[in-house]
């Protein structure tokens, strides 16, 4: 029992040093959990100055660390602090529903300034406690929730540019928090009903999301909260982000989620474009992009060898030709050029397949995914080739060997898949 | 090839919820209604869910449950229709329907439909094909499906679908193997296949083979075990599944084993969670491993907890 209490007690001080470096601080912009080795490394290099400022501080500078805005968390006492503000946090909460039950029973009481003082000094308590609680455990959904609560009821616009700050502090250290990344959504959700403007906001956003995607690969979350950004963009944001992307994506070639953002934009702005454009002659406009990110593919493909990313990306661009371009009766004014481009379009992605289908002798892996890629990637032409089309398709294949080069390149394990889907496109054409 | 070491995942998963004195086991507190169901669906395919106190575990999970009918994490916390079904699957792991009140847990589930017939976690909103997979799951486990709006249900999941064949989050979200589980099994339990290109989704998934054998998650990612469930049950469910190599995926699994304390790791030699020893453990028993019950792909259940199920159902009418 004596043991319970001291880590009772041990636990409640951590839990005090902690919320109080939050408050002396409010322009921390990083944690980090930090193993003791490294602490006695940093106090090294800090000298002696730091520990001065941690005892004017008050908190043990063994188990926090602060500089420059960093706060780093000893993973000795992660476990106590985390104990600590799970317990304060639940208390705090539980005291506020039942205040918020009662307040609404005595509405005309006499108490009631009274009532109303210690009402916000609970408030700010689960406010307070919620905060640390999350930065140590990030998916604590029910500490999200009272914040959400709270906030609901508020007026502040600060109070919810608050809230982006603090999500954003926890994905500095957990880039993949579902709940961090839901309670932005939240956020943002509640401004458009509250008649802001959030331009700046997604604009924003999206540059949260290419800065935290930059420290995690492929973070599935990040680019999905991105994604769900493009439905509150106007056209004009859109393409902007169409442009700004691209570079990112061609120095992460192998992440198939800033490709997928790409289509995602595309597949937007194809959407809006209504009729009325589409004879006033944007579609020209829409072509070009098409065409241009259709080259900018091939280029990345031929310079960055068996990269998936970069060939799914060319499914999309060609599924979406046909579908938009060739099969398109809006388009039907253009059939003439739209044919032309056919017979030009098949050739050049029979070329390139042609092209990458070649292995070297000397083995290399990334050649023999290539040369998959580019193999997986003829089946999808043909899969996706319209009827009055494969004609002229076929012909070119058997002008070009092509099916011999399909099993050739089929690997080892896909041999039942490419022969099914071989067989039902012979069956169905 | 090893051999599964079924007796040693047996007592770690026995062992996991004992630990409490370290900040990893304690800080994952608030989802352990989800480690609940991981856990005690293991046990059960492999053949030990006796070895747990039924009642104790029945209490605790009713002890979860909110005034609004939804079930939370933990005590105490607030409710989810993710806990919702992980609560609602445990208990049918032991035949314990019974306790619930119905009514309730239907009236919370319902009223997380929107209009447009997806489905909030929630009270606050967020959206998610997984949650349309989790409420219609969850309804029919009840027999109450025809509570919500079924039509618009599998027209939002069908929105969810991308050009490539697989599913995202929400409308033009990435394909995701996980998404595409939850998309396919809403669609096999309101008899809505038909939605899907079989061929083209199968070829996306069927993809996800690495050279290992393990499968992946998304393009470009590293293998996974948890994704033996997620893929393998999506290519059973729309009958692709003789597409991939299932033999090295079971020698993939089983190398992701730790044999000496038991459990099983995302990859091999990583630490082990109870999470991926379920996936492992179901993905082997989709894939037909000796000795493990069989496990319903679209259902997430043993086989014989679903049929006890439907047999009620067909009594009850």
């Amino acid at each position: 029992m004596a043991e319970d209490a001291e880590f009772e007690a041990k636990a409640g001080d951590l839990l005090c040093q902690f919320e109080r470096i939050l408050e002396s601080d409010l322009l921390i912009d990083e944690i980090g959990f930090i193993h003791p080795s490294q602490f006695s490394k940093l106090k090294e290099e800090a000298g002696s100055s730091k520990s001065a400022t941690s005892e004017i501080m008050g908190y043990d500078s063994s188990d926090f660390w602060l500089q420059d805005h960093k706060l780093g968390i000893s993973t000795e006492i992660l476990h106590p602090l985390y104990i600590a503000a799970r317990n304060t946090f639940m208390a705090a909460t539980r005291k506020y529903r039942s205040f918020c039950n009662q307040d609404a029973q005595t509405v005309a009481g006499d108490h009631l300034s009274e009532l109303s003082n210690s009402f916000n000094i609970v408030e700010s308590e689960v406010m307070k406690h919620s905060r640390a609680l999350l930065l140590l455990s990030c998916d604590f959904g029910t500490a999200w929730n009272s914040r959400k609560f709270i906030l609901s009821k508020k007026q502040h616009l600060s109070m919810y540019l608050d809230e982006l700050l603090l999500s954003k502090l926890v994905l500095s250290y957990f880039p993949k928090s579902e709940q961090a990344w839901c309670h932005r959504r939240w956020v943002i959700k509640l401004l458009v009903q509250k008649g802001y403007t959030v331009e700046e906001i997604l604009k924003k956003e999206s540059e949260l999301v290419e800065r935290i995607a930059e420290m995690y690969k492929m973070n599935y979350r990040a680019w999905n909260h991105r994604c769900w950004l493009v439905s509150y963009m106007p056209r004009e944001q859109v393409l902007n982000e169409v442009k700004k992307t691209r570079k990112w994506a061609a120095l992460h070639v192998a992440d198939n989620c800033c490709f997928h953002y790409r289509r995602r934009l595309i597949l937007k702005i194809l959407e809006d474009t209504t009729c009325t454009e589409i004879s006033s002659g944007l579609t020209v406009d829409i072509y070009q992009m098409w065409k241009e990110e259709l080259d900018w593919d091939e280029m990345l493909i031929k310079r960055y060898v068996g990269r998936e990313a970069l060939w799914i990306h060319r499914r999309f661009l060609l599924a979406c030709w046909m579908i938009h371009f060739v099969s398109d009766p809006n388009t039907c004014e253009q059939e003439g050029e739209i044919s032309n481009n056919f017979h030009f379009f098949l050739e050049n992605e029979l070329n390139l397949v042609n092209s990458c289908s070649f292995i070297p002798n000397d083995d290399f892996e990334d050649f023999q995914a290539q040369a998959t890629y580019s193999g997986a990637y003829l089946l999808w032409l043909i899969k996706n080739c319209p009827k009055p089309n494969m004609i002229q398709l076929e012909e070119k294949l058997k002008a070009c060997n092509l099916k011999t080069l399909l099993y050739k390149v089929c690997p080892e394990g896909r041999y039942s898949l490419w022969k099914s889907l071989m067989d039902s496109i012979e069956n169905s054409h | 090839m090893g051999e599964l070491a079924a007796e040693k995942h047996v007592k770690y998963i026995l062992s996991v919820e004992k630990r409490k004195d370290d900040f990893q086991s304690v800080v994952m507190e608030h989802l352990r209604m989800n480690g609940a169901y991981w856990g005690l669906t293991a046990l059960d395919i492999l053949g030990k869910l006796n070895t747990v106190d039924a009642d104790e575990v029945v209490s605790w999970v009713m002890s979860c449950q909110h005034q609004s009918g939804g079930f939370a994490g933990n005590v105490g916390h607030d409710p989810h229709i993710l806990y919702t079904l992980s609560a609602v699957q445990v208990l049918a792991l032991f035949d314990k329907l019974d306790v619930l009140d119905v009514d309730k847990v239907t009236d919370y589930v319902v009223g997380l439909q929107n209009e447009d017939g997806s489905f909030s976690g929630d009270i606050w909103g967020e959206v998610d094909s997984r949650f349309s997979y989790i409420a219609i799951l969850c309804l029919s486990l009840l027999h109450q499906l025809d509570k919500i709006n079924v039509e618009k249900a599998v027209n939002f999941v069908v929105s969810c679908k991308n050009m490539d064949g697989g599913f995202g989050c929400i409308p033009g979200g990435e394909s995701h193997s996980g998404q595409i589980f939850c998309c396919v099994g809403a669609l096999a339990l309101t008899g809505s296949l038909h939605h899907i290109d079989k061929d083209l989704l199968g070829w996306w998934l069927c993809e996800r083979q690495v050279k290992s054998g393990g499968l992946n998650g998304r393009p470009e990612k590293l293998p996974d075990v948890c994704y033996s469930w997620w893929v393998l049950s999506s290519l059973i469910m729309i009958d692709r599944v003789h597409w991939i190599n299932k033999e090295k995926l079971v020698k993939f699994i089983l190398d992701c084993q730790d044999t000496e304390n038991g459990g099983i790791s995302d990859r091999p030699d990583d630490a082990v969670d109870v999470y991926h020893t379920y996936f492992g453990i179901a993905g082997l028993s989709l894939l037909e491993y000796p000795a493990l019950k069989a496990i319903d792909p679209a259902y997430a259940l043993p086989v014989d907890v679903v049929n006890r199920i439907r047999l009620r159902k067909k009594l009850a009418v």
